[in-house]
Protein backbone atom coordinates (compact mmCIF):
# COMPACT_ATOMS: atom_id res chain seq x y z
CA UNK A 1 0.00 0.00 0.00
CA UNK A 2 2.59 2.58 -1.29
CA UNK A 3 5.82 3.26 0.78
CA UNK A 4 6.21 4.54 4.26
CA UNK A 5 8.09 7.44 4.33
CA UNK A 6 6.25 8.69 7.28
CA UNK A 7 8.71 9.01 9.72
CA UNK A 8 10.96 10.90 7.51
CA UNK A 9 9.11 13.57 6.13
CA UNK A 10 8.10 17.00 7.01
CA UNK A 11 4.83 18.09 5.81
CA UNK A 12 3.36 21.12 6.49
CA UNK A 13 -0.05 22.25 7.16
CA UNK A 14 -1.87 23.72 4.03
CA UNK A 15 -5.63 25.52 3.62
CA UNK A 16 -7.69 25.07 0.88
CA UNK A 17 -7.93 28.53 -0.05
CA UNK A 18 -4.06 28.80 -0.08
CA UNK A 19 -4.82 26.00 -3.29
CA UNK A 20 -6.86 28.12 -4.86
CA UNK A 21 -6.74 28.32 -8.54
CA UNK A 22 -3.82 25.63 -8.32
CA UNK A 23 -4.16 22.68 -10.45
CA UNK A 24 -4.20 19.89 -8.78
CA UNK A 25 -3.12 16.14 -10.07
CA UNK A 26 -5.03 13.48 -8.30
CA UNK A 27 -4.36 9.71 -7.78
CA UNK A 28 -7.84 8.37 -8.88
CA UNK A 29 -7.54 5.06 -7.41
CA UNK A 30 -6.26 6.34 -4.34
CA UNK A 31 -8.80 9.12 -3.76
CA UNK A 32 -11.45 6.45 -4.96
CA UNK A 33 -10.36 3.41 -2.54
CA UNK A 34 -10.29 5.81 0.54
CA UNK A 35 -14.01 6.86 -0.36
CA UNK A 36 -15.30 3.03 -0.79
CA UNK A 37 -13.50 1.86 2.35
CA UNK A 38 -14.35 4.89 4.87
CA UNK A 39 -17.79 6.28 3.21
CA UNK A 40 -19.33 3.29 5.35
CA UNK A 41 -22.25 2.90 7.36
CA UNK A 42 -21.99 1.59 11.16
CA UNK A 43 -21.72 -1.74 10.17
CA UNK A 44 -19.30 -1.29 7.98
CA UNK A 45 -22.09 -1.64 4.78
CA UNK A 46 -21.36 0.54 1.89
CA UNK A 47 -23.67 2.96 1.34
CA UNK A 48 -25.99 2.12 -1.74
CA UNK A 49 -28.76 2.65 -4.20
CA UNK A 50 -32.54 0.97 -4.11
CA UNK A 51 -30.70 -1.90 -6.24
CA UNK A 52 -27.89 -2.89 -4.33
CA UNK A 53 -25.00 -1.11 -6.30
CA UNK A 54 -22.58 0.42 -4.49
CA UNK A 55 -22.41 4.46 -4.09
CA UNK A 56 -20.16 5.06 -1.49
CA UNK A 57 -17.45 6.29 -4.36
CA UNK A 58 -20.05 8.68 -5.92
CA UNK A 59 -20.70 10.30 -2.76
CA UNK A 60 -17.19 10.94 -1.99
CA UNK A 61 -16.38 12.12 -5.42
CA UNK A 62 -19.41 14.21 -5.76
CA UNK A 63 -19.39 15.65 -2.03
CA UNK A 64 -15.60 16.20 -1.96
CA UNK A 65 -15.01 17.87 -5.71
CA UNK A 66 -18.26 20.62 -5.19
CA UNK A 67 -16.33 21.25 -1.76
CA UNK A 68 -12.36 22.22 -3.58
CA UNK A 69 -14.88 23.70 -6.73
CA UNK A 70 -16.16 25.93 -4.67
CA UNK A 71 -12.46 26.97 -3.18
CA UNK A 72 -11.50 27.37 -7.05
CA UNK A 73 -9.01 24.68 -6.94
CA UNK A 74 -8.70 22.65 -10.38
CA UNK A 75 -8.21 19.23 -10.48
CA UNK A 76 -7.12 16.97 -12.85
CA UNK A 77 -8.15 13.12 -12.23
CA UNK A 78 -5.15 10.63 -12.73
CA UNK A 79 -6.76 6.88 -13.77
CA UNK A 80 -3.91 3.76 -13.32
CA UNK A 81 -2.38 1.82 -16.46
CA UNK A 82 -1.02 -1.32 -16.66
CA UNK A 83 0.87 -2.32 -13.77
CA UNK A 84 4.70 -2.68 -13.89
CA UNK A 85 5.41 -6.31 -14.23
CA UNK A 86 7.06 -5.92 -11.12
CA UNK A 87 4.55 -4.73 -9.06
CA UNK A 88 2.28 -8.71 -9.64
CA UNK A 89 3.84 -9.89 -6.47
CA UNK A 90 2.52 -6.83 -4.38
CA UNK A 91 -1.01 -6.94 -6.38
CA UNK A 92 -1.00 -10.93 -5.51
CA UNK A 93 -0.28 -9.45 -1.88
CA UNK A 94 -2.82 -7.03 -1.64
CA UNK A 95 -5.41 -9.50 -3.07
CA UNK A 96 -4.74 -12.22 -0.38
CA UNK A 97 -5.15 -9.83 2.48
CA UNK A 98 -8.67 -8.82 0.55
CA UNK A 99 -9.70 -12.44 1.03
CA UNK A 100 -8.64 -12.23 4.31
CA UNK A 101 -10.56 -9.57 5.19
CA UNK A 102 -13.60 -10.39 3.42
CA UNK A 103 -13.49 -13.76 5.41
CA UNK A 104 -12.95 -12.01 8.83
CA UNK A 105 -15.72 -9.70 7.64
CA UNK A 106 -18.22 -12.51 7.22
CA UNK A 107 -16.96 -13.90 10.35
CA UNK A 108 -17.64 -10.71 12.41
CA UNK A 109 -21.24 -9.90 11.24
CA UNK A 110 -22.29 -13.53 11.44
CA UNK A 111 -21.58 -13.14 14.89
CA UNK A 112 -22.74 -9.75 15.54
CA UNK A 113 -19.56 -8.45 16.56
CA UNK A 114 -20.41 -4.93 14.63
CA UNK A 115 -17.56 -2.94 15.63
CA UNK A 116 -15.30 -5.24 14.18
CA UNK A 117 -17.28 -5.89 11.08
CA UNK A 118 -16.84 -2.21 10.64
CA UNK A 119 -12.92 -2.41 10.70
CA UNK A 120 -12.81 -5.47 8.58
CA UNK A 121 -15.00 -4.33 6.10
CA UNK A 122 -12.45 -1.28 5.14
CA UNK A 123 -9.75 -4.38 3.53
CA UNK A 124 -11.94 -5.70 1.68
CA UNK A 125 -12.53 -2.90 -0.86
CA UNK A 126 -12.38 -4.12 -4.57
CA UNK A 127 -12.16 -1.83 -7.47
CA UNK A 128 -14.18 -2.97 -9.61
CA UNK A 129 -14.66 -1.59 -13.68
CA UNK A 130 -18.01 -0.29 -12.85
CA UNK A 131 -17.41 1.57 -9.71
CA UNK A 132 -14.39 3.06 -11.88
CA UNK A 133 -16.67 3.72 -15.02
CA UNK A 134 -18.90 5.74 -12.91
CA UNK A 135 -16.77 7.75 -11.24
CA UNK A 136 -14.91 8.80 -14.17
CA UNK A 137 -18.71 9.51 -15.83
CA UNK A 138 -19.24 11.68 -12.41
CA UNK A 139 -16.06 13.35 -12.88
CA UNK A 140 -17.09 14.38 -16.37
CA UNK A 141 -20.31 15.98 -16.10
CA UNK A 142 -18.49 17.89 -12.70
CA UNK A 143 -16.37 19.61 -15.18
CA UNK A 144 -13.42 17.83 -14.11
CA UNK A 145 -10.58 16.33 -16.41
CA UNK A 146 -9.07 13.01 -16.63
CA UNK A 147 -6.46 11.16 -17.37
CA UNK A 148 -5.38 8.01 -18.34
CA UNK A 149 -2.06 7.12 -17.70
CA UNK A 150 -0.04 4.19 -19.41
CA UNK A 151 1.49 2.74 -16.10
CA UNK A 152 1.07 4.07 -12.58
CA UNK A 153 -1.17 6.96 -12.08
CA UNK A 154 1.27 8.20 -9.37
CA UNK A 155 4.16 8.03 -12.14
CA UNK A 156 1.95 10.47 -14.78
CA UNK A 157 0.65 12.81 -11.75
CA UNK A 158 4.19 13.34 -10.77
CA UNK A 159 5.38 14.16 -14.47
CA UNK A 160 3.16 17.10 -14.44
CA UNK A 161 4.38 18.24 -11.66
CA UNK A 162 8.06 18.32 -13.22
CA UNK A 163 6.62 19.83 -16.14
CA UNK A 164 5.11 22.81 -14.44
CA UNK A 165 1.66 21.71 -15.94
CA UNK A 166 -0.02 21.02 -12.46
CA UNK A 167 1.06 22.34 -8.85
CA UNK A 168 1.32 19.43 -6.98
CA UNK A 169 0.14 15.66 -7.14
CA UNK A 170 -2.90 14.65 -4.38
CA UNK A 171 -2.51 11.58 -3.01
CA UNK A 172 -2.32 9.33 0.56
CA UNK A 173 0.83 7.46 -0.40
CA UNK A 174 4.22 9.10 -0.61
CA UNK A 175 5.11 6.97 -3.82
CA UNK A 176 5.13 10.04 -5.86
CA UNK A 177 7.98 11.84 -4.05
CA UNK A 178 10.26 8.97 -5.72
CA UNK A 179 8.60 9.21 -8.80
CA UNK A 180 9.86 12.76 -8.41
CA UNK A 181 7.06 14.50 -7.80
CA UNK A 182 7.69 18.67 -6.80
CA UNK A 183 4.98 18.71 -3.92
CA UNK A 184 3.01 15.85 -2.75
CA UNK A 185 -0.61 16.99 -0.93
CA UNK A 186 -1.84 14.30 1.61
CA UNK A 187 -5.29 14.53 3.38
CA UNK A 188 -6.72 16.15 1.06
CA UNK A 189 -9.69 13.88 0.26
CA UNK A 190 -10.02 12.37 3.78
CA UNK A 191 -9.84 16.23 6.23
CA UNK A 192 -11.86 16.87 8.66
CA UNK A 193 -12.96 15.30 12.34
CA UNK A 194 -11.39 11.20 11.78
CA UNK A 195 -12.02 8.40 14.26
CA UNK A 196 -8.92 6.73 15.44
CA UNK A 197 -9.20 2.83 14.83
CA UNK A 198 -9.79 0.65 17.63
CA UNK A 199 -9.81 3.71 19.70
CA UNK A 200 -13.31 6.11 20.77
CA UNK A 201 -10.82 9.25 19.92
CA UNK A 202 -10.83 11.60 17.21
CA UNK A 203 -8.69 13.68 15.26
CA UNK A 204 -8.83 16.51 13.04
CA UNK A 205 -6.96 15.58 9.76
CA UNK A 206 -6.06 18.79 8.42
CA UNK A 207 -4.37 18.82 4.50
CA UNK A 208 -0.12 18.73 4.23
CA UNK A 209 1.73 19.70 1.83
CA UNK A 210 5.02 18.03 1.39
CA UNK A 211 7.92 19.57 -1.10
CA UNK A 212 10.12 17.87 -2.62
CA UNK A 213 12.74 20.56 -2.78
CA UNK A 214 12.73 21.00 0.85
CA UNK A 215 12.45 17.20 1.58
CA UNK A 216 15.99 16.48 -0.40
CA UNK A 217 17.40 19.07 1.95
CA UNK A 218 16.43 18.18 5.26
CA UNK A 219 17.37 14.72 4.67
CA UNK A 220 20.61 16.09 2.91
CA UNK A 221 19.43 13.17 -0.17
CA UNK A 222 19.44 13.29 -3.95
CA UNK A 223 16.28 11.98 -5.61
CA UNK A 224 18.39 8.99 -6.94
CA UNK A 225 19.18 8.25 -3.12
CA UNK A 226 15.53 8.44 -1.65
CA UNK A 227 14.28 6.22 -4.46
CA UNK A 228 17.52 3.63 -2.38
CA UNK A 229 16.13 4.64 0.83
CA UNK A 230 12.49 3.31 -0.45
CA UNK A 231 13.40 0.23 -2.27
CA UNK A 232 15.22 -0.09 1.58
CA UNK A 233 12.30 0.45 2.92
CA UNK A 234 9.68 -1.44 0.62
CA UNK A 235 8.10 -0.58 -2.73
CA UNK A 236 5.19 -1.79 -4.39
CA UNK A 237 8.29 -2.79 -6.40
CA UNK A 238 9.55 -4.74 -3.84
CA UNK A 239 7.34 -5.37 -0.75
CA UNK A 240 8.32 -5.62 2.26
CA UNK A 241 11.68 -4.14 1.46
CA UNK A 242 14.78 -5.78 3.33
CA UNK A 243 14.28 -7.10 6.69
CA UNK A 244 14.91 -5.43 9.70
CA UNK A 245 14.89 -1.87 7.83
CA UNK A 246 12.34 0.69 8.78
CA UNK A 247 12.37 4.31 7.11
CA UNK A 248 14.82 5.93 9.83
CA UNK A 249 17.48 3.05 9.51
CA UNK A 250 16.95 3.10 5.73
CA UNK A 251 17.61 6.85 5.74
CA UNK A 252 20.88 6.20 7.93
CA UNK A 253 21.81 3.85 5.87
CA UNK A 254 21.59 5.53 2.71
CA UNK A 255 23.10 8.94 4.27
CA UNK A 256 26.21 6.55 5.75
CA UNK A 257 26.52 4.77 1.78
CA UNK A 258 25.12 6.83 -0.10
CA UNK A 259 23.54 3.74 -2.54
CA UNK A 260 22.24 0.47 -1.90
CA UNK A 261 25.74 -1.12 -3.28
CA UNK A 262 27.37 -0.12 -0.45
CA UNK A 263 25.98 -1.53 2.51
CA UNK A 264 27.45 -4.61 3.23
CA UNK A 265 25.23 -6.63 5.35
CA UNK A 266 22.48 -6.03 2.43
CA UNK A 267 24.73 -7.20 0.02
CA UNK A 268 23.21 -10.94 -0.03
CA UNK A 269 19.93 -10.45 -0.71
CA UNK A 270 20.05 -7.40 -2.87
CA UNK A 271 21.18 -9.84 -4.85
CA UNK A 272 17.52 -11.24 -5.41
CA UNK A 273 15.54 -7.93 -6.09
CA UNK A 274 15.53 -6.30 -9.33
CA UNK A 275 16.84 -2.66 -7.54
CA UNK A 276 17.98 -1.07 -11.12
CA UNK A 277 15.07 -1.56 -12.75
CA UNK A 278 12.70 -0.56 -9.61
CA UNK A 279 15.22 2.49 -9.54
CA UNK A 280 14.68 3.29 -13.15
CA UNK A 281 10.75 2.92 -12.85
CA UNK A 282 10.88 5.66 -10.29
CA UNK A 283 13.76 7.97 -12.36
CA UNK A 284 12.20 7.72 -15.84
CA UNK A 285 8.51 7.47 -15.55
CA UNK A 286 6.86 6.87 -19.27
CA UNK A 287 6.04 10.28 -20.55
CA UNK A 288 2.96 11.16 -22.01
CA UNK A 289 1.53 13.89 -23.96
CA UNK A 290 -0.90 16.09 -21.86
CA UNK A 291 -2.97 18.77 -24.47
CA UNK A 292 -4.12 21.31 -22.90
CA UNK A 293 -6.91 20.68 -20.04
CA UNK A 294 -10.16 21.58 -20.31
CA UNK A 295 -11.77 22.60 -16.95
CA UNK A 296 -15.48 23.04 -17.53
CA UNK A 297 -18.75 24.23 -15.60
CA UNK A 298 -20.61 21.86 -13.69
CA UNK A 299 -23.66 20.05 -15.74
CA UNK A 300 -26.02 20.75 -13.01
CA UNK A 301 -28.57 18.88 -15.10
CA UNK A 302 -27.30 16.18 -15.80
CA UNK A 303 -25.63 15.69 -11.98
CA UNK A 304 -29.22 14.99 -10.27
CA UNK A 305 -30.26 12.81 -13.26
CA UNK A 306 -27.19 10.65 -12.49
CA UNK A 307 -27.51 10.98 -8.75
CA UNK A 308 -30.70 11.14 -7.65
CA UNK A 309 -32.85 9.56 -10.10
CA UNK A 310 -30.16 6.75 -11.22
CA UNK A 311 -28.29 6.28 -7.58
CA UNK A 312 -30.92 7.45 -5.48
CA UNK A 313 -29.25 10.38 -3.85
CA UNK A 314 -30.89 12.87 -1.78
CA UNK A 315 -32.35 15.58 -4.48
CA UNK A 316 -32.15 17.83 -1.35
CA UNK A 317 -28.81 17.52 -0.42
CA UNK A 318 -27.96 16.82 -4.04
CA UNK A 319 -29.57 20.50 -4.69
CA UNK A 320 -28.36 22.19 -1.58
CA UNK A 321 -24.86 20.93 -2.85
CA UNK A 322 -25.28 22.80 -5.98
CA UNK A 323 -26.55 26.04 -4.74
CA UNK A 324 -23.85 26.67 -2.32
CA UNK A 325 -21.57 25.99 -5.37
CA UNK A 326 -23.44 28.48 -7.40
CA UNK A 327 -23.19 30.99 -4.87
CA UNK A 328 -19.14 31.14 -3.79
CA UNK A 329 -19.03 31.01 -7.69
CA UNK A 330 -21.23 33.81 -8.47
CA UNK A 331 -19.24 36.27 -6.31
CA UNK A 332 -15.87 34.63 -7.11
CA UNK A 333 -13.17 37.59 -8.09
CA UNK A 334 -10.82 36.40 -11.09
CA UNK A 335 -6.95 35.71 -10.21
CA UNK A 336 -4.85 39.26 -10.55
CA UNK A 337 -2.41 36.30 -12.31
CA UNK A 338 -4.36 37.12 -15.53
CA UNK A 339 -3.05 40.84 -15.70
CA UNK A 340 0.86 39.74 -15.12
CA UNK A 341 1.85 39.26 -18.33
CA UNK B 1 21.64 46.79 10.07
CA UNK B 2 18.58 49.19 9.53
CA UNK B 3 17.17 52.55 11.90
CA UNK B 4 14.26 54.11 10.68
CA UNK B 5 12.95 57.07 13.40
CA UNK B 6 8.66 58.16 12.61
CA UNK B 7 7.30 60.96 14.68
CA UNK B 8 4.16 59.15 15.20
CA UNK B 9 2.91 55.94 14.81
CA UNK B 10 0.22 56.38 12.63
CA UNK B 11 2.46 55.85 9.26
CA UNK B 12 3.34 52.40 10.70
CA UNK B 13 -0.57 51.52 12.14
CA UNK B 14 -1.83 52.10 9.18
CA UNK B 15 0.90 50.13 6.88
CA UNK B 16 0.36 47.09 9.21
CA UNK B 17 -3.34 47.34 9.19
CA UNK B 18 -3.96 47.67 5.41
CA UNK B 19 -1.38 44.84 4.64
CA UNK B 20 -3.02 42.41 7.67
CA UNK B 21 -6.26 42.39 5.46
CA UNK B 22 -4.37 40.15 3.00
CA UNK B 23 -2.54 38.45 4.30
CA UNK B 24 -1.08 36.91 7.88
CA UNK B 25 2.55 37.34 7.22
CA UNK B 26 4.33 39.95 5.51
CA UNK B 27 8.36 40.63 4.08
CA UNK B 28 9.34 44.31 3.79
CA UNK B 29 12.11 45.15 1.64
CA UNK B 30 14.39 48.20 2.98
CA UNK B 31 17.23 49.75 1.09
CA UNK B 32 19.20 52.61 0.61
CA UNK B 33 15.96 54.32 -0.97
CA UNK B 34 13.23 53.45 1.74
CA UNK B 35 11.02 50.57 2.63
CA UNK B 36 8.87 48.95 0.25
CA UNK B 37 6.29 45.53 0.54
CA UNK B 38 4.83 44.17 -2.43
CA UNK B 39 2.05 40.92 -1.43
CA UNK B 40 -1.09 39.42 -2.56
CA UNK B 41 -4.23 37.55 -0.79
CA UNK B 42 -3.95 33.60 -0.60
CA UNK B 43 -6.84 33.81 -3.55
CA UNK B 44 -4.44 36.45 -5.70
CA UNK B 45 -7.65 38.74 -5.71
CA UNK B 46 -6.30 41.72 -4.23
CA UNK B 47 -2.26 43.05 -4.07
CA UNK B 48 -0.95 45.79 -2.19
CA UNK B 49 2.02 47.37 -3.28
CA UNK B 50 3.65 49.93 -0.36
CA UNK B 51 7.02 52.67 -1.17
CA UNK B 52 8.06 54.54 1.66
CA UNK B 53 10.78 56.79 0.91
CA UNK B 54 13.62 57.66 3.31
CA UNK B 55 12.86 61.29 3.01
CA UNK B 56 9.30 60.55 5.02
CA UNK B 57 11.36 59.29 8.07
CA UNK B 58 12.50 61.62 10.61
CA UNK B 59 15.83 59.39 10.54
CA UNK B 60 16.57 56.67 7.94
CA UNK B 61 19.73 54.39 8.20
CA UNK B 62 19.73 51.53 5.96
CA UNK B 63 23.14 50.71 3.99
CA UNK B 64 22.08 47.55 2.02
CA UNK B 65 19.23 45.80 0.66
CA UNK B 66 17.68 43.80 3.51
CA UNK B 67 14.62 41.32 3.85
CA UNK B 68 12.74 40.71 6.48
CA UNK B 69 9.65 39.26 7.49
CA UNK B 70 6.90 39.60 9.99
CA UNK B 71 3.79 37.83 11.37
CA UNK B 72 2.00 41.24 10.85
CA UNK B 73 -0.80 41.11 13.56
CA UNK B 74 1.84 40.85 16.16
CA UNK B 75 4.13 43.62 14.45
CA UNK B 76 0.52 45.65 14.43
CA UNK B 77 -0.41 44.54 18.07
CA UNK B 78 2.87 46.02 19.40
CA UNK B 79 2.90 48.79 17.42
CA UNK B 80 -0.86 49.57 18.56
CA UNK B 81 0.99 50.16 22.05
CA UNK B 82 1.48 53.61 21.34
CA UNK B 83 -0.21 56.49 21.54
CA UNK B 84 -0.32 59.74 19.00
CA UNK B 85 2.45 61.25 19.69
CA UNK B 86 4.74 58.67 20.40
CA UNK B 87 7.77 58.68 18.14
CA UNK B 88 8.88 55.58 16.72
CA UNK B 89 11.85 53.91 16.42
CA UNK B 90 12.44 50.68 14.64
CA UNK B 91 15.89 48.67 14.08
CA UNK B 92 16.96 45.37 13.18
CA UNK B 93 20.31 43.97 13.64
CA UNK B 94 21.70 41.00 12.67
CA UNK B 95 20.32 39.01 15.50
CA UNK B 96 17.12 38.28 13.52
CA UNK B 97 14.94 40.94 16.03
CA UNK B 98 13.00 43.33 15.24
CA UNK B 99 13.62 46.26 18.17
CA UNK B 100 10.32 48.74 18.63
CA UNK B 101 10.98 51.49 20.70
CA UNK B 102 8.47 53.71 21.15
CA UNK B 103 8.97 56.91 23.23
CA UNK B 104 6.97 59.74 24.71
CA UNK B 105 7.98 60.51 27.79
CA UNK B 106 9.76 57.51 28.96
CA UNK B 107 11.11 54.91 26.81
CA UNK B 108 9.34 51.53 25.97
CA UNK B 109 10.98 48.67 23.88
CA UNK B 110 9.50 45.63 22.25
CA UNK B 111 11.34 42.91 20.48
CA UNK B 112 9.90 40.58 18.51
CA UNK B 113 11.28 37.48 16.09
CA UNK B 114 11.63 37.88 12.90
CA UNK B 115 10.26 34.99 10.51
CA UNK B 116 11.48 33.57 7.36
CA UNK B 117 11.10 35.94 4.37
CA UNK B 118 9.50 34.88 1.46
CA UNK B 119 12.25 34.84 -1.34
CA UNK B 120 9.15 34.74 -4.21
CA UNK B 121 9.10 38.65 -5.42
CA UNK B 122 5.83 39.30 -6.82
CA UNK B 123 4.75 41.72 -10.01
CA UNK B 124 2.36 43.96 -10.67
CA UNK B 125 -0.34 43.78 -13.20
CA UNK B 126 0.01 45.60 -16.36
CA UNK B 127 -2.68 47.61 -16.58
CA UNK B 128 -4.14 50.70 -18.35
CA UNK B 129 -6.53 52.75 -16.75
CA UNK B 130 -9.48 54.16 -18.67
CA UNK B 131 -11.18 56.04 -15.82
CA UNK B 132 -10.05 57.78 -13.37
CA UNK B 133 -12.31 58.94 -9.79
CA UNK B 134 -11.14 60.92 -6.92
CA UNK B 135 -13.11 60.71 -4.28
CA UNK B 136 -12.79 62.29 -0.71
CA UNK B 137 -11.83 59.55 1.74
CA UNK B 138 -14.73 60.06 3.87
CA UNK B 139 -17.32 60.02 0.38
CA UNK B 140 -15.72 57.11 -0.55
CA UNK B 141 -15.68 54.63 2.77
CA UNK B 142 -19.89 56.27 2.67
CA UNK B 143 -20.23 54.83 -0.52
CA UNK B 144 -19.00 51.31 0.17
CA UNK B 145 -20.90 50.80 3.47
CA UNK B 146 -23.74 52.62 1.48
CA UNK B 147 -23.52 49.52 -0.72
CA UNK B 148 -22.67 47.29 1.48
CA UNK B 149 -25.63 47.20 3.28
CA UNK B 150 -27.36 45.11 0.77
CA UNK B 151 -24.69 43.77 -1.68
CA UNK B 152 -21.61 41.80 -1.60
CA UNK B 153 -20.03 43.44 -4.39
CA UNK B 154 -20.19 46.82 -6.20
CA UNK B 155 -20.79 48.21 -9.75
CA UNK B 156 -18.57 50.96 -10.84
CA UNK B 157 -19.82 52.72 -14.05
CA UNK B 158 -17.96 55.12 -15.40
CA UNK B 159 -19.38 57.69 -17.92
CA UNK B 160 -17.57 61.06 -19.21
CA UNK B 161 -19.76 63.38 -16.35
CA UNK B 162 -20.78 60.57 -13.97
CA UNK B 163 -20.28 58.03 -12.12
CA UNK B 164 -22.88 55.29 -10.60
CA UNK B 165 -22.16 53.29 -8.26
CA UNK B 166 -24.45 50.02 -8.05
CA UNK B 167 -25.21 47.22 -5.81
CA UNK B 168 -27.73 44.38 -6.00
CA UNK B 169 -28.35 41.54 -3.62
CA UNK B 170 -31.39 39.46 -2.30
CA UNK B 171 -33.17 42.30 -1.04
CA UNK B 172 -33.10 44.58 -3.97
CA UNK B 173 -30.48 47.18 -5.39
CA UNK B 174 -28.32 50.56 -4.57
CA UNK B 175 -27.87 53.31 -6.86
CA UNK B 176 -25.15 56.05 -6.09
CA UNK B 177 -24.60 58.53 -8.31
CA UNK B 178 -22.00 61.47 -8.25
CA UNK B 179 -21.33 63.84 -10.79
CA UNK B 180 -19.19 67.00 -11.28
CA UNK B 181 -21.37 69.17 -8.82
CA UNK B 182 -21.53 66.70 -6.37
CA UNK B 183 -19.57 66.87 -3.14
CA UNK B 184 -16.49 64.51 -2.47
CA UNK B 185 -16.21 64.07 -6.00
CA UNK B 186 -12.43 65.53 -6.49
CA UNK B 187 -11.94 64.29 -9.83
CA UNK B 188 -13.75 62.00 -13.24
CA UNK B 189 -11.72 61.71 -15.75
CA UNK B 190 -13.20 58.95 -18.42
CA UNK B 191 -11.05 58.44 -21.74
CA UNK B 192 -13.95 55.73 -22.15
CA UNK B 193 -17.18 54.28 -20.75
CA UNK B 194 -16.13 51.72 -18.00
CA UNK B 195 -18.23 49.17 -16.24
CA UNK B 196 -16.66 46.73 -13.55
CA UNK B 197 -17.40 44.90 -10.55
CA UNK B 198 -15.50 43.95 -7.59
CA UNK B 199 -15.66 42.62 -4.05
CA UNK B 200 -16.90 44.89 -1.53
CA UNK B 201 -15.10 43.18 1.12
CA UNK B 202 -11.80 43.35 0.52
CA UNK B 203 -12.77 47.00 -0.69
CA UNK B 204 -14.23 48.04 2.81
CA UNK B 205 -11.58 45.98 4.35
CA UNK B 206 -8.53 47.99 3.09
CA UNK B 207 -10.64 51.35 3.71
CA UNK B 208 -11.61 50.79 6.96
CA UNK B 209 -7.79 49.63 7.53
CA UNK B 210 -6.16 52.76 6.28
CA UNK B 211 -9.11 55.22 7.63
CA UNK B 212 -6.81 57.12 11.12
CA UNK B 213 -4.53 58.96 7.91
CA UNK B 214 -7.15 59.09 4.95
CA UNK B 215 -7.15 62.33 2.95
CA UNK B 216 -8.22 61.07 -0.56
CA UNK B 217 -8.87 58.17 -2.71
CA UNK B 218 -8.02 57.76 -6.15
CA UNK B 219 -9.92 54.76 -8.09
CA UNK B 220 -8.74 53.93 -11.35
CA UNK B 221 -10.20 51.14 -13.41
CA UNK B 222 -11.14 49.86 -17.18
CA UNK B 223 -14.33 47.82 -18.00
CA UNK B 224 -13.95 44.24 -16.70
CA UNK B 225 -10.35 45.08 -15.78
CA UNK B 226 -8.34 45.54 -11.85
CA UNK B 227 -9.02 48.31 -9.85
CA UNK B 228 -6.20 50.61 -8.99
CA UNK B 229 -6.67 52.46 -5.72
CA UNK B 230 -4.26 54.78 -4.28
CA UNK B 231 -4.53 56.01 -0.57
CA UNK B 232 -2.48 58.99 -0.08
CA UNK B 233 -1.02 59.00 3.47
CA UNK B 234 0.29 62.00 5.03
CA UNK B 235 4.28 60.91 5.53
CA UNK B 236 4.09 58.01 3.10
CA UNK B 237 4.70 57.47 -0.34
CA UNK B 238 2.66 55.40 -1.96
CA UNK B 239 0.05 52.91 -1.23
CA UNK B 240 -1.73 50.71 -4.23
CA UNK B 241 -4.07 48.63 -3.85
CA UNK B 242 -5.38 46.40 -6.70
CA UNK B 243 -8.04 44.47 -6.55
CA UNK B 244 -9.22 41.97 -9.65
CA UNK B 245 -12.82 42.22 -11.01
CA UNK B 246 -15.74 40.23 -9.89
CA UNK B 247 -15.98 36.76 -12.79
CA UNK B 248 -18.70 38.01 -15.21
CA UNK B 249 -21.06 35.67 -16.40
Amino acid sequence: MGINLKPIINASPVRLSDLSDKILAIDAYNTIYQFLATIRGPTGESLSNNNGEITSHLSGLFYRNMNFLSENIKMVYIFDGIPHQLKSKEIERRKKLKQEATQKYEIAIAEGRLQDARKYSQGTVILTDKIIEQSKRLLEILGIPIIQAPSEGEATASLLTKNGIVFACGSQDYDSLLFGAKRLIRNLTISGRRKIPNKNKFVIVEPEIISQSLLLEVTKLSLEQLIDVGILIGTDFNPGGFEGIGPKTALKLIREYGKLENIDKIKDSLKNISYQEIREIFLYPIDIQVKNLEFNKPDYDRIINFLCDEMDFSKERVEISIEKLKQVQEKRSESLEKWFG
Amino acid sequence: MIFVKTATPEEWKAIASAISTIVDEATFEASVEGISFRGMDPSHVALIDIFWPNSAFQQYECDSLIKFGVRIDEFAKLIKRSEKKDSIEITINQDSMLSIKIENGYKKEYKMRLIESSSSSTPLPKLSFNSKIVLSYSTFDKILSDIQVLSDYITIDTKSDNVHFLGRGDSGDADIALDSKSEGLEELICKEDSLATYSIDYLLKITKAISTVGGSVIAEYSSKMPLRLEFTVAGVGRIHFYLAPRIQD
